[in-house]
């Protein structure tokens, strides 16, 4: 079986037209020919993730983000780099093949991120009201002890938290990566998400949190980073092609959390 | 243009009283000058040429607002106002946005083809804190960082004493002596009051040397024209597709190279500092004081 044939299994099936003018839903490295011995989904395409892909014999990866440390993937920006050409060549030499899919994974309908991550932090599907909205209702907490139970739950080691530790809350705001929504979304009280640029954006989260709590207005904010608020639904990725793929085995091979903190 | 002194501003006003009669009769408060001399103060001595349709404006209060002190800061939340106020402070001079957006706009902006937002109490709150108390809030954050040296490399450097250490007087370029990446993450967290801001890629045992100090936000093509040359960045924030991945990279293909991240606001906070000892410089009317806004992120205990 080839990439290509795999890849002809993803479009088909994925639920939604195949939009073809996405550049990040591509080939980034081998391409439709390369024949294909296992499959690894992942969330960054890190150097670990490749060798430990590799070792385990799976030369198809898809990942949900980029390869080479920029959006588009973009030979152009990193082509004077040696790490660059020492991951090129790694996987030339490993003949590995590489289809993101990023873009359509939003697109379907569930959107495996929001599937995982809601998993992941417990919130039961059951409690998603309206339907679809990623907003759930849980039992009146703390904001530190949504915080605690978030930071344990998933293992983080920096997870960041703006918002007063005693505020009041129940009503969550789910988001994923860098689709954060806006920190002054109404009837909400917690924002979950993966990451957002801190100043000078639509509606920076941290600053407005701040003056929320500073004018005693129960909001909150919690960051997980990007890698770890959407790496769980690459699981349901994974399943969703061991399904459309039964010929070749299929894994989850996590980047995991890219950072740590001092003590 | 140096400062003019109380007695110059005061006879100058006197002279052109005939032309100018508002200054006569404004005579008593005319030693104190408003928030928009200050700025065009700023303006004629930053030694950057200005643009106009830069960040640095007027984002609340009434220019002709008599300035009783100035505060710098990095981020004008309401906390850091409270604090200005306090410390008899009217003007506000910062390096972020006061209305969470780059638009920092008093009221929340709109996506295009969005129906408006509906009122928001934190901006209703605000914006009424600012009026009420009769604050003036200006930002200075594209003219600021334009000078040279770069004033927040020099305020990192600075509250980490590595002023000895510059390479050629250049704040964003250090060579310290040698450390590991865990001691050097330990001391940044320690001296800039780091709390749940702080993150760090790297072996944390690898040892490092060359510095290289870049407040604010980098994007990818920064670190892969730095990280090569220097042992490890401190920045303010990155994107998470881009330079932590690339930093991660490195550091798994044996590298000794670190990429620590302090938060954007607290990466310009000391900076500030150093915006509030250039003012004394142009300002002599009014105290001159630096209200750092800290690190806006806490995380709980592990």
């Amino acid at each position: 079986m080839t990439a290509g044939d795999v890849v002809d299994r993803i479009k088909k099936n994925i639920g939604v037209p195949w939009r073809d003018t996405t550049y990040r839903d591509t080939y980034k490295a081998g391409g439709p020919e390369t024949p294909v011995t296992g499959i690894a989904t992942t969330m960054f395409n890190s150097f670990d993730v490749l060798q430990r892909a590799v070792a385990a014999g799976l030369n198809m990866i898809v990942p949900h983000e980029t390869t080479f440390w920029n959006d588009r993937d973009d030979l152009t920006v990193v082509n004077a780099d040696a790490l660059f050409r020492e991951k090129r060549d790694y996987l030339a030499a490993h003949n590995v093949v590489i289809f993101r899919m990023h873009d359509h994974v939003h697109d379907r309908r569930p959107d495996f991120t929001y599937v995982g991550s809601a998993r992941e932090l417990g919130l039961d599907p059951a409690r998603e009201s309206p339907p679809g909205s990623h907003r759930f209702t849980i039992p009146e907490t703390t904001l530190e002890a949504l915080a605690v139970d978030v930071q344990r739950g998933l293992g983080i080691r920096t997870l960041r938290v703006v918002g007063d530790p005693k505020a009041k809350v129940s009503r969550i705001q789910l988001g994923v990566g860098y689709a954060t929504p806006a920190a002054n979304v109404p009837d909400v009280d917690v924002v979950i998400s993966g990451e957002q640029q801190e100043v000078d954006g639509f509606l920076d989260g941290p600053e407005y949190v701040a003056d929320a709590a500073a004018l005693r207005l129960p909001r909150g904010w919690i960051m997980l980073g990007h890698n770890v608020s959407e790496e769980a639904g690459m699981l349901e990725m994974a399943q969703w092609i061991e399904k459309l793929v039964p010929e070749l085995p299929v894994q989850l091979i996590k980047s995991g959390e890219p950072f740590w903190a001092p003590k | 243009m140096r400062a003019l002194s109380r007695r110059e501003f005061v006879r100058i006003g006197a002279a052109g009283a005939a032309a100018v009669p508002f200054v006569l009769e404004c005579a008593p408060a005319a030693a104190a000058p408003t928030a928009q001399a200050i700025i065009d103060r700023i303006r004629q001595n930053v030694r950057v040429a200005w643009n106009p349709a830069s960040v640095d404006t007027f984002k609340g209060g009434d220019p002709s607002t008599v300035v009783t002190g100035i505060a710098t800061t990095s981020l004008a939340t309401i906390d850091v106002l409270r604090r200005a106020m306090r410390a008899g402070a009217n003007l506000i001079i910062t390096s972020g946005p006061t209305f969470y957006s780059r638009a920092d706009a008093p009221t929340p902006g709109s996506r295009r083809g969005a129906a408006p937002p509906p009122p928001d109490p934190v901006f209703a709150a605000k914006n009424d804190f600012i009026t009420r108390n009769r604050l003036v809030v200006w930002r200075f954050s594209d003219h600021w960082r334009a000078r040279t040296p770069d004033p927040f490399a020099q305020g990192i450097a600075d509250a980490l004493g590595w002023a000895k250490y510059h390479v050629n007087g250049d704040p964003r370029r250090i060579t310290v002596p040698a450390m590991t990446i865990e001691a050097l993450a330990r001391d940044v967290k320690t001296k800039l009051n780091v709390r749940g801001g702080m993150r760090v890629i790297g072996q944390p045992e690898a040892r490092v040397q060359k510095i290289a100090v870049l407040p604010g936000t980098i994007p990818i093509q920064t670190t892969l024209a730095v990280l090569p040359e220097v042992d490890a960045i401190i920045a303010g924030e990155i994107r998470e597709w881009e330079s932590s991945e690339y930093a991660r990279d490195l550091a798994h293909a044996g590298r000794s190279k670190g990429l620590i991240l302090v938060g954007r606001s607290l990466s310009e906070d000391p900076g500030m500092n150093i915006c509030a000892g250039w003012l004394k410089t142009v300002v002599s009317e009014a105290p001159v004081r630096w209200i750092p806004a800290g690190d806006p992120y806490w995380r709980p205990a592990a």
